[in-house]
C-alpha cells in the first residue's frame, strides 16, 4: 500500500533522511514517532510527493511516486490525503469553501450535491453549521478537525496526519485522536500519523516507527518499544509508556 | 580563498535562481495559454491590483508632468524655444517616462502585494495544501494575477500619460501662457503609432518581469513572517532594477525597429 524504500533526502548540506524502509499495509495505521526536527514530516511529503527523494524510491498504491507526471499525480493526491500540521486551511476561503475545494476541482460539479456533502462531513467531525466561518475565526482544535474534513472530501484510501495534536490542549488533543480513530474504522482507509504525541500513538494502537538520526531505529508495539534500550525507549518511556502498562 | 569560495556560492546561486525563474516562466505561459482560465478571478485581481492603484499612477504622473514641464520650459526659453514644450512632454512620459515610473511604483506596490500574499501562503503551508488537494498552485495562484497585470498596467500607462500631458499642461498654460488648445496640438502631433507601440509594448514586459519576480518570491518564501518580510524586500529591489535595466534593452530595440 504504502512502501518507502532506501530514501535519502538532504536540505543543502543537511542531510535528513539517510536510508528510510518501511512498509505499510492496507488498512493499516502506524505510527510514526521521533524527536523534533528527527525528519518525520519531511518522510510524510515523501509520500503524495510533495518532496521527491534524493535517492531511493517511494511506492503508494502500487504508484512509484517520483515517477508520476503532473497528470498522474494529481490523481494519486485525491486518492492519498495530506492532514496539514497548521490545519492549512485557505484563510481567503471559508470552511465551507474549504471543506468543498477538492469536490469543486473535481468534474461534474453538482452544487446541491457538494454542499450536501459538505454538510456532512462538517456534522461528522463536530462542526456541523460552520460552513459560513472563516478559518480566522477558528480554534486550533475546530482548524484541525475541518482539515480533516477537507482531507475526508474525496474518501481517500490512504491518510497522511503530520502532528494532527500539535499545539492542542490535553482534551482537544484527545478528541482529535479519538476522531482520528474513528476515521479509520469508518473509512478503512491506511493512515500514518506522524506525532510526538504518546497519548495519540497509545489511542490509535497499531505498529509504531521510531525515527532517529534519519533512520527508522525501531518498528513494532509500543509496548516493546519501550522495553528497548537506546533513543526508542527513553523517548517512549519519557512520554510517561512503561513496559506493561 | 575564503572570499573566491564565498564568490563562487553566490555566483552559483544566483545562476541556479535565474534557471528556476525560467522554469517558473515557462510553466507560467503554458498556463496562461491553455484552459481552464479562472475568469472570475482575474477579473478580481484586476480590481485589486489595477483599480486601487489608478489614483498612485494618476499622482505620480501628473507631478511627473507638471515637473517636466517647469524644467523644460527653464531650459527652452534659453533658446527661445517655449513653444516646444509640448512636444518634449508629450515625448519624454508616452516614449519612457508613463511606462518607467507607473511600472515602478504601481510594481513595487502590487509586486510586495502578490509575494507578501504568496509568501504567507507558502510558509503557512497553504501553497501545499493546494498541491496535496491536486490543484495546481501556478494556475490557481499565479496565472490570474499574471493576466491582471498585463491587462491592468497598460492600462494604468495609458491613464498616467493622459494624466501626465495634462500636468504638463498646467505649468504651460500658467508659467508660459501657451493656450491648452495650443499646447496639446503641438503634443500630440508629432507622437505616431509607434511611439504609443513603444511605451505600451514595454509596460507589457514590465508587466511580465513584475509577475514573476513577484510570484517567484512569493512561492520560494521560506520561514515565518521574517522570511516573508525579506521575500517582500528582494521583490521591490528586483523589480526596480529589472525595469530600468529591461528598459534600456528595450529602448534601444524600440529604436532599431
Amino acid at each position: 500500500m504504502v512502501s518507502v524504500r532506501d530514501v535519502h533526502k538532504s536540505f543543502g548540506r543537511k542531510p535528513v533522511l539517510r536510508g528510510v524502509d518501511l512498509e505499510v499495509r492496507r488498512g493499516e495505521t502506524i505510527v510514526v514517532l521521533g524527536g523534533s526536527g528527527s525528519g518525520k514530516s519531511v518522510l510524510l511529503k515523501h509520500v503524495n510527493g510533495l518532496l521527491q527523494p534524493d535517492r531511493g524510491e517511494v511506492e503508494v498504491l502500487g504508484c512509484a511516486v517520483s515517477r508520476l507526471g503532473d497528470i498522474d499525480l494529481v490523481e494519486l493526491r485525491r486518492r492519498v490525503s495530506y492532514i496539514f500540521q497548521s490545519g492549512a486551511l485557505f484563510d481567503s476561503l471559508t470552511v465551507g469553501e474549504n471543506v468543498a475545494f477538492s469536490l469543486m476541482e473535481g468534474d461534474g460539479r453538482d452544487r446541491a450535491a457538494v454542499a450536501a456533502r459538505v454538510g456532512e462531513l462538517l456534522a461528522r467531525v463536530g462542526l456541523a453549521g460552520s460552513e459560513g466561518l472563516w478559518p480566522a475565526d477558528l480554534s486550533g482544535g475546530m482548524r484541525k478537525r475541518v482539515a480533516i474534513a477537507r482531507g475526508l472530501a474525496l474518501r481517500p484510501e490512504v491518510i497522511l496526519y503530520d502532528e494532527p495534536t500539535a499545539g492542542l490542549d490535553p482534551l482537544t488533543g484527545l478528541a482529535i485522536s479519538r476522531l482520528i480513530h474513528e476515521v479509520r474504522d469508518e473509512t478503512g482507509a491506511t493512515s500514518v500519523v506522524v506525532t510526538h504525541d504518546l497519548t495519540l500513538a497509545r489511542e490509535l494502537g497499531g505498529r509504531i516507527a521510531f525515527l532517529d538520526a534519519g533512520r527508522f531505529a525501531f518498528v513494532g508495539d509500543l509496548q516493546d518499544a519501550a522495553a528497548s534500550p537506546g533513543a526508542v525507549g527513553e523517548f517512549v518511556r519519557a512520554g510517561g509508556v512503561h513496559a506493561g502498562t | 580563498m575564503l572570499i573566491l569560495d564565498r564568490l563562487y556560492d553566490l555566483t552559483w546561486r544566483r545562476v541556479r535562481e535565474l534557471g528556476a525563474v525560467a522554469i517558473l516562466a515557462r510553466a507560467v505561459v503554458a498556463r496562461m495559454v491553455t484552459p481552464p482560465l479562472a475568469f472570475g478571478e482575474v477579473v478580481r485581481q484586476i480590481e485589486v491590483m489595477g483599480l486601487r492603484s489608478t489614483n498612485l499612477a494618476a499622482v505620480i504622473a501628473l507631478f511627473t508632468g507638471m515637473v517636466l514641464a517647469l524644467q523644460t520650459a527653464h531650459t527652452l526659453a534659453l533658446f527661445g524655444a517655449k513653444l516646444f514644450i509640448g512636444e518634449v512632454v508629450a515625448f519624454s512620459l508616452v516614449r519612457e517616462l508613463g511606462p518607467v515610473l507607473t511600472s515602478l511604483m504601481v510594481g513595487g506596490r502590487v509586486g510586495a502585494g502578490i509575494t507578501a500574499e504568496l509568501g504567507s501562503m507558502t510558509v503557512s503551508e497553504q501553497v501545499d495544501a493546494l498541491r496535496s488537494l491536486g490543484a495546481d498552485p501556478i494556475r490557481k495562484l499565479v496565472v490570474p494575477r499574471m493576466w491582471a497585470l498585463l491587462i491592468g498596467l497598460p492600462l494604468l500607462v495609458v491613464l498616467a500619460n493622459a494624466t501626465g500631458i495634462f500636468g504638463g499642461m498646467l505649468i504651460a498654460s500658467w508659467e508660459l501662457d501657451l493656450s491648452p488648445g495650443l499646447y496639446f496640438s503641438r503634443a500630440t502631433r508629432l507622437l505616431t503609432y509607434g511611439d504609443y507601440f513603444s511605451g505600451l509594448a514595454k509596460s507589457v514586459f514590465f508587466a511580465f518581469a513584475i509577475g514573476l519576480i513577484a510570484s517567484y518570491n512569493g512561492l520560494q518564501a521560506r520561514g515565518g513572517a521574517d522570511g516573508v518580510g525579506t521575500a517582500t524586500t528582494n521583490t521591490v529591489v528586483a523589480i526596480a532594477i529589472t525595469v530600468l535595466t529591461l528598459d534600456f534593452f528595450l529602448t534601444k530595440l524600440f529604436l532599431v525597429l
